[in-house]
């Protein structure tokens, strides 16, 4: 009968499912410690430079985004989530420009396309000497980006292997009856 | 100026000295912090703090309490007993005065210029400024565009006129040159400050010149080291350190060409005082770093200007010791609000 098939088809994906819950705890105790340590460097760069000098007043209230989030469909119909960089865009488009400046160079200086402006670092809102501490600061932020990204894609998996538990859970009732 | 300052300080000055020494005295002590560490959540912090002597100084704050309101009252609090000291001074204690506020008002200076670029209200930022460095004309800052206007328009009025010898270009203000204009402002500051201390001569120039050329050279290490991997070059660099200190000629041009922290640290190992405090910074994010060394260094040499009389240094130790009990509290604070309580007791006592 299909009942036996359906049994095995439940118990992978409860297995896939509990791997999946097993994988996102751990992220999510990765992102809790990044997150940590990232606003724990933040006091210690305080610490050394001064309290008002990271802070609210070093950085703009509006402000471009320099990480933006991408979805895009997969195979099995999920969605898939990713974080990418803004900077990472622009190579594609400045390198033909640069090989027409490179020709061109002998000549006049040709004045630079009018790309998007590289984004600013953030760390350069607090001077341009800043300490170690506010480095790390920004690596362990950085980090966590990364796997707040993975935890949404995560989740959605694990939201769809529910769905598909419960479905086949109810396909395994309605054969049962039949079958008794 | 004739020695023997204890024939004729206490004319004008005794009264201002004994009052300093007092407001030492109760600076916090070991007990103190001891306690502090143990608090669990930041009221916790206010109640212990009302035992000491800054008394009820957050009785009027709203909740919830956020570890920067205790820094901003902290602060008034340092500000009011300095004012203090400043109206009741006399020449030349009230230019030494004036030249300990010039770093503020530096401080406060590019505050204003990055709000600027960061288009933020001037009010805000007004709100935010050292009070120690306050001065009429810091309203106007926010209006220049280049080191010269602002020279022009805003400071020329000020105490910090005569640091801009270097530091008049046109090249409009972003963050380079924000950050470039501030060093170079502090260094002839630095370099001033020494020249006055030296000149004064007596006591003062005993205390006080090694102080401060600990503070130049401190200044020199911190900006190599925060130098590595920015777009800071090597001679830039090299403008801003402050030359009125120990490392000044050979050391400097030293430290200008070094690339990474071994060589700087071996550039440190041709100066015995300097040796050892190299060699006390832990590795990696375990130890101390060599910021924390170096404030423990400046305790140091801030309790020891106590055991001398007559002179103007306990003034500034006294400033600096208070500031340093400020960065523990805030410190211990953070750690408590974070919960992240591994590191508490990196705190540098005062004893």
């Amino acid at each position: 009968m299909a009942a036996p098939g359906l049994r095995a088809q439940m118990d992978s994906l409860l297995l896939q499912l509990l791997r999946d819950l097993e994988e996102l705890e751990a992220k999510r105790a990765a992102l809790n410690a990044r997150v940590e340590e990232g606003w724990f460097s933040l006091s210690k760069a305080r610490y050394a430079m001064g309290a008002k000098s990271v802070g609210p007043l070093q950085y703009a209230s509006r402000m471009e985004p320099q990480v933006c989030v991408y979805t895009s469909e997969a195979q099995d119909g999920l969605q898939k989530v990713w974080v990418v960089r803004a900077s990472a865009q622009t190579p594609e488009e400045v390198g033909p420009c640069e090989a027409a400046l490179r020709r061109r160079k002998g000549l006049s200086r040709t004045p630079e396309p009018e790309s998007s402006p590289a984004p600013r670092d953030p760390l350069n809102w607090f001077g341009i000497l800043v300490p170690h501490s506010l480095r790390h600061a920004q690596a362990s932020f950085r980090e966590g980006l990364q796997l707040a990204a993975d935890m949404a894609s995560l989740q959605i998996r694990i939201d769809w292997g529910r769905s598909q538990l419960g479905g086949l859970q109810e396909k395994l009732k309605q054969l049962e009856p039949q079958s008794a | 100026m004739l020695e023997g300052a204890e024939f004729y300080f206490n004319v004008d000055h005794g009264y201002l000295e004994g009052l300093v020494r007092g407001c030492k005295a109760s600076l916090l002590t070991q007990q103190d912090y001891i306690n502090l560490v143990q608090c669990e959540t930041l009221e916790d912090v206010k109640i212990h703090l009302q035992t000491t002597d800054y008394g009820n100084f957050l009785a009027n704050e709203t909740n919830p309490l956020t570890v920067s309101k205790i820094d901003m009252e902290m602060r008034k609090k340092l500000c009011r007993e300095f004012e203090y000291f400043r109206n009741h001074s006399l020449e030349p204690l009230s230019t030494f005065f004036t030249y300990m506020t010039c770093s503020y008002m530096i401080d406060n200076v590019i505050l204003l210029m990055n709000g600027a670029l960061q288009k933020k209200s001037v009010k805000e930022i007004l709100a935010k400024c050292h009070p120690l460095g306050r001065f009429t004309e810091m309203e106007a800052v926010n209006i220049a565009e280049t080191p010269s206007d602002l020279f022009n328009a805003v400071l020329v009025e000020t105490p910090l006129a005569p640091f801009f010898q270097d530091c008049m270009s046109e090249n409009t203000l972003d963050e380079l040159n924000i950050e470039l204009l501030r060093n170079k402002l502090y260094k002839s500051y630095l370099e001033a400050f020494y020249k006055f201390c030296k000149n004064h001569g007596d006591v003062t120039a005993e205390i006080m010149c090694p102080i401060l050329e600990f503070e130049a050279d401190r200044r020199a290490f911190i900006i190599t080291l925060n130098s590595f991997g920015t777009e800071l070059s090597k001679d830039d660099r090299e403008t801003l350190y402050p030359t009125c200190g120990k490392l000044y000629p050979e050391g400097l041009r030293l430290l200008a060409q070094a690339e990474d922290f071994d060589q700087m640290r071996r550039v440190a190992e041709h100066y015995g005082v300097y040796k050892p405090l190299f060699e006390a910074v832990g590795d990696g994010s375990g130890g101390k770093t060599l910021e924390d060394v170096f404030y423990e260094h400046e305790v140091q040499m801030n309790v020891l200007a106590f055991n001398r009389q007559f002179h103007y240094g306990v003034f500034y130790a006294y400033t600096k010791l208070k500031e340093q009990e400020m960065r523990n509290i805030v410190w211990i604070a953070e750690c408590i609000s974070q919960r992240h309580r591994t590191k508490i007791n990196s705190y540098i006592p005062i004893l």
